[in-house]
């Protein structure tokens, strides 16, 4: 391992998801982690202490999640690349951080790994933080999340998740699991720039040249505001540019669809059980279909309508009681297709109970 | 000549018969998967074997969803089960009682130590295991691991690690494993060895793959055929 630089061309490793996040944010140039430790989060921290002081990085231990958000929210006014991550009730304590990356604009990146719920739950596995990573904290969830579903991902979209936050400045997730975080699994790493990859550097957001006013807008960061129509303002804004961004950041998977009965829709490691049944049930001769909303907020919502408007029905497979399914009818609303359910709440999902459930409602 | 004499001491020494392991490593290096292989193997030439889980940082992710298995083919496992703790993970695991004691026990004892430097610290809080005559300590290499990718790293592990008598070849890509890779980890992993003074006792590799290799790796290691159990400890 070069002293200057984490990652030189490319090289096959094997490693588990939570070294890889770690990696990932060595290369994206990130400046400094701030964190709180729970598991199953908890080898991105240990990960990035070691390898942050070979490489001129920092860390920093807060006493909570609460204050491990707001740092990161510090460092990033500061103009260094910042990041945390957490799981379960860690996730919960950092809404307030969150909504206030929202309201300030501040490009947070935060890591979830997903783990059983509701309070403490289980340290293991689940998709059941969907709904608060995507739309939790007071606000209107102006928030970008990548699920992953291999560490090759969790390694693109890190990098990646870095750079659409200080591209479009709005806090941006990478939502994983504590599969992905403690699965064996090989991948790729490489140096971005040797693919192309241009990483976008911070900024300060305070001590900008020039007088304020005067060669340039003042530098005034608020979260709070007198009255509604000042807020209305400002949110109705942050709506607006939400919008613009949402088709050229939303993030799909679709295969076979275009002659499907049905089709399993799932997102993060399930897809990867949805994509191994819809093959296999392909070689039956059954035709179904598979699509995968990578980007969770915003959903990939035209190319969602498009195969809801010609698939009678879907089947929704997660690890939550509906969560994803929530986001799928709000965004597929109007649409006759039936959505079907396959909810295993804090549950893995094989291959095998994906091929069963469709071979029951297909016949 | 004095690897094979390492090796082998227990078993032909005339000092002791026992074989004590403790299988230690980068975390996610492959010591479970190593140390069940060397426990099974033991148990099929008939000899008495306990396999004993000492991760007390992840009991969740380690042997314990495969000990029911482990049994039926003739191990004594001790390890958690489910229904024995309140809150696997961050609650606060204890070390069993009967771990504790592991090295009392007649026949041939393999520890599994996980979680990297500091799981390897659990070590210390069994009975016996500074004065234990027959233990080795066991160091699992996988140079895939960006942690232990080249000699250097390997070295400034070692550092670390604290005691260290010998070290495995654990190279592997999971499912994309070849050959070359295994022989490649060979040759780093023995010249960290050769630096460190600490002689290589084994290159491990799934059993197809050992079959390619042959009895030795291309630096003379003795090679050990495995099966992989692991992945079943998932879902």
């Amino acid at each position: 391992m070069s002293k200057d630089k984490p990652l030189e061309g490319e090289k096959r490793v094997f490693m588990t998801g939570n070294e890889v996040v770690a990696w990932a944010a060595l290369a994206a140039d990130a400046d400094i982690m701030f964190g709180y430790p729970i598991t199953p989060q908890n080898e991105i921290m240990h990960y990035w202490t070691r390898l942050a002081p070979k490489f001129g990085r920092d860390f920093l231990q807060t006493e909570d999640e609460l204050s491990a958000g707001f740092t990161t929210l510090g460092g990033v006014l500061a103009g260094r690349k910042s990041f945390t991550a957490t799981a379960g009730p860690g996730n919960t304590l950092m809404q307030e951080p969150m909504s206030m990356a929202e309201a300030m604009r501040l490009p947070m990146v935060a890591i979830i790994t997903q783990r059983g719920g509701p309070s403490t739950g289980t340290v293991i596995y689940s998709q059941q933080e969907v709904t608060m990573t995507t739309l939790g904290g007071n606000g209107e969830g102006l928030r970008i999340v990548y699920s992953t579903a291999t560490h090759q991902e969790l390694f693109d979209y890190t990098i990646k998740a870095f750079n659409t936050a200080w591209k479009y400045r709005f806090p941006t997730f990478v939502l994983g699991d504590g599969y992905q975080s403690k699965m064996r699994e090989s991948l790729t790493m490489y140096d971005p720039a040797e693919r192309g990859i241009k990483i976008i550097p911070p900024e300060p957001y305070f001590g900008k040249p020039g007088v304020p006013g005067v060669d340039r807008p003042p530098s005034q960061l608020r979260n709070t505001y007198n009255m509604e129509e000042e807020l209305y303002e400002v949110v109705e804004h942050y709506l607006r540019d939400y919008s613009k961004m949402a088709p050229e950041v939303a993030e799909y998977h679709a295969y076979y669809v275009d002659d499907a009965k049905l089709v399993v829709v799932a997102h993060g490691v399930v897809a990867r059980a949805a994509l191994m049944a819809v093959r296999e049930l392909r070689e039956e001769g059954y035709k179904v279909g598979y699509f995968r909303p990578v980007t969770l907020r915003p959903l990939p919502e035209k190319e969602l309508r498009e195969v809801a408007a010609r698939t009678p029905k879907f089947l929704v497979a997660e690890s939550a009681n509906g969560q994803l399914a929530r986001l799928l009818k709000e965004g597929a609303y109007g649409c006759t297709t039936e959505m079907l359910p396959l909810f295993r709440p804090g549950m893995g999902i094989t291959p095998e109970e994906i091929i069963t459930e469709v071979k029951k409602i297909l016949g | 000549m004095s690897r094979f004499f390492f090796f082998c001491r227990s078993a032909l020494g005339g000092i002791s018969t026992r074989v004590v392991e403790a299988y230690t490593g980068e975390y996610a290096s492959g010591k479970s998967e190593v140390a069940i292989n060397r426990a099974l193997d033991l148990a099929q030439e008939g000899r008495q074997v306990t396999l004993v889980d000492l991760d007390i940082v992840e009991p969740c992710y380690t042997l314990r969803p495969l000990k029911k298995m482990l049994s039926s083919k003739g191990l004594a496992v001790l390890a958690w089960e489910t229904r024995e703790v309140g809150g696997l993970g961050e609650t606060g695991n204890v070390l069993r009682a009967e771990n504790r004691w592991a090295l009392k026990r007649p026949g041939d004892i393999i520890l599994d130590v996980g979680y990297g430097v500091e799981g390897a610290k659990t070590l210390n809080l069994l009975e016996g295991a500074k004065t234990d005559p027959d233990l080795r300590v066991l160091l699992v290499l996988n140079i895939t691991r960006p942690m232990t990718g080249s000699v250097e790293d390997i070295l400034a592990y070692i550092r670390q690690m604290g005691r260290v008598d010998g070290i495995i070849n654990n190279t592997h890509l999971g499912d994309e494993t070849s050959v070359e890779i295994i022989q490649q980890g060979a040759r780093v992993v023995t010249e960290a060895a050769r630096r460190s003074g600490i002689p290589v006792v084994a290159t491990t590799a799934v059993r197809e793959l050992a079959a390619l290799i042959g009895p030795e790796d291309c630096l003379g290691n003795p090679v050990r055929a495995i099966d992989r159990y692991m992945p079943g400890a998932f879902w």
